[in-house]
């Protein structure tokens, strides 16, 4: 029974400025309606035929004057982006007259639209679905082409299509599971625990897939991090600096959760990337060092890939061990960096124990493009290149997903072990939960499909 | 003038709905007339001989522990004891009793004219008297009037009820009893509505004509117990089978021809029936490629001659009964006693019963069993025990009683009866209690002893002794808990031996049993001389290791209990001086403020709104709540 809301609305699609054209959407029951007392249409062709380009004017009906010459195009429901009947009309992109055409809409059966109602109208009328609105969502502020292709991928309904087929096939276990149990005596074959526990296993591990994907996913839509690991004044903010500079793609200046880390985006190739200055790393002297090194693991823990900075200027001390020890445990691709190579060197070549090193002079600038060619490799060769997997959750979609694998990894380990009453709930919470990734439902009306799918009775 | 006689409630109908409703309303103290048109009909069983099974089982355990009849009656009265489900897990686990049909109506019946406080009287109801938009009294088909402040009505499939027999169709009620007329009228008149439902019944045939070497036998477990809690350990040594017998492609192919004869091919019958006793037209008409259908032969008592035959239902005309029952291997042969048929009768409108019972239609009116669109003898004693207490505490100017949904099936079946919407009369089943792992079978005491205790229907004895045996279960739990032991080098060996892994720190004896394959009995071996007092009862056993062994489950489940529990708490419709209301958008003021839900969790459960607008609703409401409302969590479950 959710409540569609049943008014009409308008807003204008193109951002404000100058431009050469600017959009207008108007959604709803009565968009024809509220057209037709302001729209003259220049041609001979009725108003409004479904799906159809008018050139005309819009006119204030008060003072019959024309606001401006416009194009309108219908479409008619439920075959527009909403599901309801729509027009677009293309009006000239000068900021007075769309605010003026818009006026005159609003006044005459409109109402001005809340911030992404018409994609909540689109997702009410069964247009598109969570993981599409979605994608909608990071489309429009897709600052890398990376970014933007994911989007659309999105929009293609494949992972909702996965999501879907995942959750109907649990949903079949649950019904078979929920006939039984109801229905003892009625004849319904007994549940294979084992082909049940090697089915359910299998969904699992391709869930879980999914639900890396979709963490992937998260990391190119937010920028891949990318953190700067050295013991202090090993160079790192230099670096950093001159790698923001030479790019010249500064986009923002965010100062981290910390004082002590610092994040900052560029772009590398079609990647948008979030570099984060850490604090360092030693051993810790008193308690608000600990503090500082625990944030830097954090920020190590959420980085996409690392970069240990050296001092090669200087000999290798317990911190820079430290540091090394750390690019290791981390389990993430990490390139290696000799900085002031500028300067004599007294850091030896063993202390890298093999690893490619990144010869660089952050002070005189050589080395970096060196650095930048590295890290671009180490993107495209961790697989997210691949954007055809990587799946966009908005956050609470995220939790539901986690939930989902939660219950269904209970069910997978529980099934030939566990009462079916128990694999029963656990699946019956992983149906639910995968219902609100999609957006499919959330409502589980098992019994119902019991009784569509068995016969039922004595 | 003539003097009318006035009773404080007033129940019409005597089977399982008012049989209950009249029980409880007399022992909490009220002036109780029961009115029935046939008072040697008393707690018929018009339909199956069975009383219990998954969801149905659980609700005469609870009604025995609130304080009810049938719990007690079914368990001195049954041919057969069995349980269901065990391998399947501890909630949906359930009993499920053959009884004797006829010894269960005598001794309902005795117990009623046993009863204090109880006046029954056999009359045809064929009128409503309100006064000041009130109920005060009805009056019957002879003209005679009885006044009264609360009115149960439990009509039962009577109401304007109609036979149907493949074209033949007459009015008749149950078992060729006289259909109830009038009553409806003056319902309709008072603004309560009705809808027709209809539902079927078997035909029965003579024992000595089946040949029961080609079925099936299906016998009872000895040591099943009993519904009631002072029957739980009650041994049933004497028994009488079931069998099982099974409609093939041959039986599939009979039903086929004669179809056209079946009242739901001939449209002179309402389409709406239970969904889980299908006619066996409709199984064939719906699954045509099953062609094996199971018939579960159940004798109707101790010495009753015939035998229902559980799967046939259906209201086509007797050769075609004849010849379907004939298809069947062991029934070639098989003499019909009575044939099966097909009844339509009016129930109420759906969405016009509180979870007390009372109408929202009208005042002082009650309703329960088949009248509110429900089907089964379990469910209607259900709700008249409900009925019943509800009229007998209103008149003593008590507040109202209803069980959670966290708590009980009782409290499932009303809340959902309440607000159920689908065309299809409604049956209880594990399916519909999302907290089932909590309302089990052997938890039913410890969820609801206290509310029979408190309502007035468990006297201070029963009390006590339930208590001490509750108690004595949760103090076992504590202390395995509070146990905590190093295993010695012995129980470390025994463990191995035992398949379940070594163990090497310090742990809790609960720790211990929680492990698969692990018993009460083998954590008593183990511990040996550390503990002094064990359990002994196997109920008692059963009922721990329940309770340890899967925790984690009813952990994950008392969290959503606990968001239930709260929606429950905030009743509705909220007062209009309500100061929260008026800071909320009109559209839900009007929502809280109108009487179409008992709580919020009804308008929660029904999605009338959305989750921004509950989120805003729950801000409203916290500003004066006392409750922890915690998180917005609420919300997603």
């Amino acid at each position: 029974m959710s409540k569609v809301r049943t008014d009409t609305i308008a807003a204008v699609a193109t951002p404000p400025g100058r431009s050469a054209i600017g959009l207008i959407r108007v959604s709803g029951p009565a968009t024809f309606e509220v057209l037709k007392k302001i729209f003259k249409t220049g041609g001979k062709k009725t108003f409004p035929l479904p799906h159809c380009v008018y050139y005309g004017s819009i006119i204030e009906p008060g003072s019959g004057l024309t606001a401006d010459k416009v194009l309108v195009t219908t479409f008619v429901a439920p075959h527009s982006y909403t599901g309801e009947n729509l027009v677009e009309i293309s009006t000239h992109g000068n900021m007075v007259v769309v605010s003026k055409v818009l006026q005159i809409i609003l006044l005459n059966g409109a109402r001005g639209a809340e911030a992404g109602e018409f994609t909540r109208r689109a997702f009410l009328n069964g247009k598109m679905d969570l993981l599409e609105v979605e994608a909608v969502s990071q489309l429009l502020s897709a600052g890398s082409m990376s970014q933007a292709r994911l989007a659309l991928n999105q929009l293609d309904g494949l992972p909702s299509h996965f999501v879907s087929r995942v959750r109907s096939r649990l949903l079949d276990h649950l019904v078979q599971l929920e006939a039984s149990l109801n229905f003892p005596e009625d004849a319904i074959e007994a549940i294979d625990e084992h082909l049940l526990a090697r089915d359910l296993k299998k969904i699992l591990a391709e869930l879980q897939i999914f639900a890396d994907n979709a963490r992937n996913g998260s990391m190119v839509a937010g920028g891949l991090k990318v953190a700067l690991l050295g013991r202090p004044n090993s160079g790192k903010s230099s670096i950093m600096n001159y790698m923001l500079g030479r790019e010249r793609a500064i986009v923002t200046e965010v100062a981290g959760t910390t004082r002590d880390t610092l994040e900052e985006s560029l772009m590398i190739g079609n990647y948008s990337i979030k570099l984060i200055d850490t604090a360092g790393l030693r051993e810790p002297g008193d308690r608000i060092e600990a503090i500082g090194i625990e944030r830097t693991r954090r920020a190590v823990d959420e980085a996409f890939a690392l970069i240990g900075v050296f001092d090669g200027a200087d000999s290798p001390d317990g911190d820079d061990r430290l540091v090394m020890a750390e690019l290791e445990r981390a389990g993430k691709p990490f390139l290696v960096v000799r900085n002031k190579a500028d300067l004599a060197q007294r850091l030896p070549d063993a202390f890298f124990e093999g690893k490619q090193q990144i010869v660089v002079s952050a002070l005189k600038g050589y080395g970096l493009d060196q650095l930048v060619a590295d890290l671009r490799r180490v993107i495209e060769e961790s697989g997210l290149a691949e954007y055809e997997d990587l799946v966009l959750l908005g956050a609470q979609q995220s939790t539901a997903l986690e939930k989902a694998l939660t219950a269904l990894a209970r069910a997978s380990a529980g099934a030939g072990q566990m009462y079916q009453d128990m694999l029963a709930i656990d699946l019956e919470e992983a149906v639910r939960e995968l219902g609100r990734v999609n957006g499919e439902t959330v409502d589980v009306n098992t019994l119902d499909l019991v009784f569509e799918r068995f016969c039922i009775g004595k | 003038m003539k003097e009318i006689k006035h009773h404080q409630v007033i129940v019409v109908g005597a089977g399982h709905a008012g049989c209950e409703a009249a029980l409880a309303s007399a022992r909490l103290g009220a002036d109780t007339l029961l009115l029935t048109m046939n008072l040697s009909t008393i707690a018929l069983m018009p339909c199956n001989p069975s009383i219990g099974g998954p969801g149905k089982g659980h609700l005469v355990r609870e009604i025995g522990v609130l304080g009810g009849e049938m719990a007690a009656c079914i368990d001195e009265t049954c041919i057969q004891m069995k349980w269901l489900n065990t391998s399947k897990g501890p909630a949906v686990r359930s009993r499920r009793a053959q009884a004797d049909k006829y010894l269960y109506r005598q001794r309902m019946t005795q117990t009623l004219f046993n009863s204090p406080n109880l006046t029954l009287r056999q009359g045809h109801v064929t009128e409503i008297l309100v006064r000041n938009g009130c109920v005060a009294g009805v009056k019957l088909e002879t003209g005679l009037q009885f006044e009264c402040d609360r009115l149960v009505v439990t009509s039962g499939t009577y109401l304007n009820s109609r036979i149907i027999l493949g074209r033949e169709t007459w009015p008749g009620g149950p078992q060729n009893q006289s259909p109830a007329i009038g009553l409806s009228d003056s319902l309709e008149k008072y603004g309560v509505p009705l809808r027709r439902l209809q539902t079927a019944t078997p035909p029965r045939v003579l024992k000595s004509s089946v040949d029961f070497t080609k079925l099936a036998e299906l016998p009872g477990d000895p040591d099943a117990g009993g519904f009631l809690w002072e029957n739980r350990l009650r041994r049933y040594d004497r028994q009488i089978s079931c069998f099982l017998a099974f409609a093939d492609a041959e039986s599939v192919e009979a039903v086929r021809r004669n179809l056209s004869e079946s009242p739901l091919m001939l449209g002179n019958i309402t389409n709406v029936g239970p969904k889980h006793c299908p006619s066996i037209d409709r199984k064939i008409m719906r699954f045509p490629d099953q062609l094996k259908h199971q018939i579960f032969v159940e004798p109707e008592g101790w010495e009753s001659q015939e035998l229902y035959l559980q799967g046939l239902t259906t209201g086509m005309p007797p050769a075609a009964q004849r010849e379907i029952v004939r298809s069947v291997k062991g029934l070639e042969n098989a003499v019909i006693m009575r044939y099966g048929y097909a009844i339509e009768y009016d129930a109420l409108a759906p969405g016009l019963i509180r979870k007390t019972m009372e109408s929202r239609a009208l005042k002082g009116l009650y309703t329960a069993g088949q009248l509110n669109g429900t089907s089964g003898y379990e469910e209607a004693a259900a709700q008249g025990l409900i009925a019943g207490i509800n009229a007998a505490l209103s008149i003593k100017g008590r507040s109202p009683y209803w069980p959670s949904r966290t708590s009980s099936y009782m409290g499932v079946l009303v809340d959902d009866l309440s607000i159920w919407q689908k065309p299809e009369p409604y049956r209880i089943t594990p399916g519909h209690a999302e907290f089932r792992l909590t309302l089990r079978d052997d938890s039913a005491e410890r969820r609801l002893m206290r509310e029979g205790y408190g309502i007035g229907l468990v006297d201070e004895e029963r009390f006590r002794k339930i208590n001490e045996w509750t108690t004595r279960i949760e103090d076992e739990l504590a202390s395995l808990d509070g146990l905590s032991l190093f295993p010695s080098g012995e129980m470390r060996e025994k463990l191995v031996s035992s398949g379940t892994g070594d163990l090497k720190k310090r742990v809790s004896a609960c720790e211990i049993l929680q492990r698969p394959g692990i018993s009460y009995q083998d954590v008593r071996n183990l511990l040996g001389e550390e503990k002094k007092e064990w359990l002994s009862a196997a109920d008692e056993i059963y009922s721990l290791e329940t309770e340890i062994k899967y925790r984690g489950y009813f952990e994950r489940e008392s969290e959503k209990i606990a968001r239930t529990k709260f929606l429950e708490s905030i009743r509705l419709p909220l007062s209009v001086v309500d100061t929260r209301v008026s800071s909320l958008a009109p559209h839900i003021a009007e929502l809280l403020l109108s009487d179409q839900f008992d709580d919020l969790n009804q308008l929660v459960r029904k999605n009338c709104l959305s989750r921004s607008e509950l989120a805003i609703l729950f801000t409203v409401l916290r500003q004066d709540s006392e409750e922890a409302v915690g998180d917005p969590e609420v919300l997603n479950d």
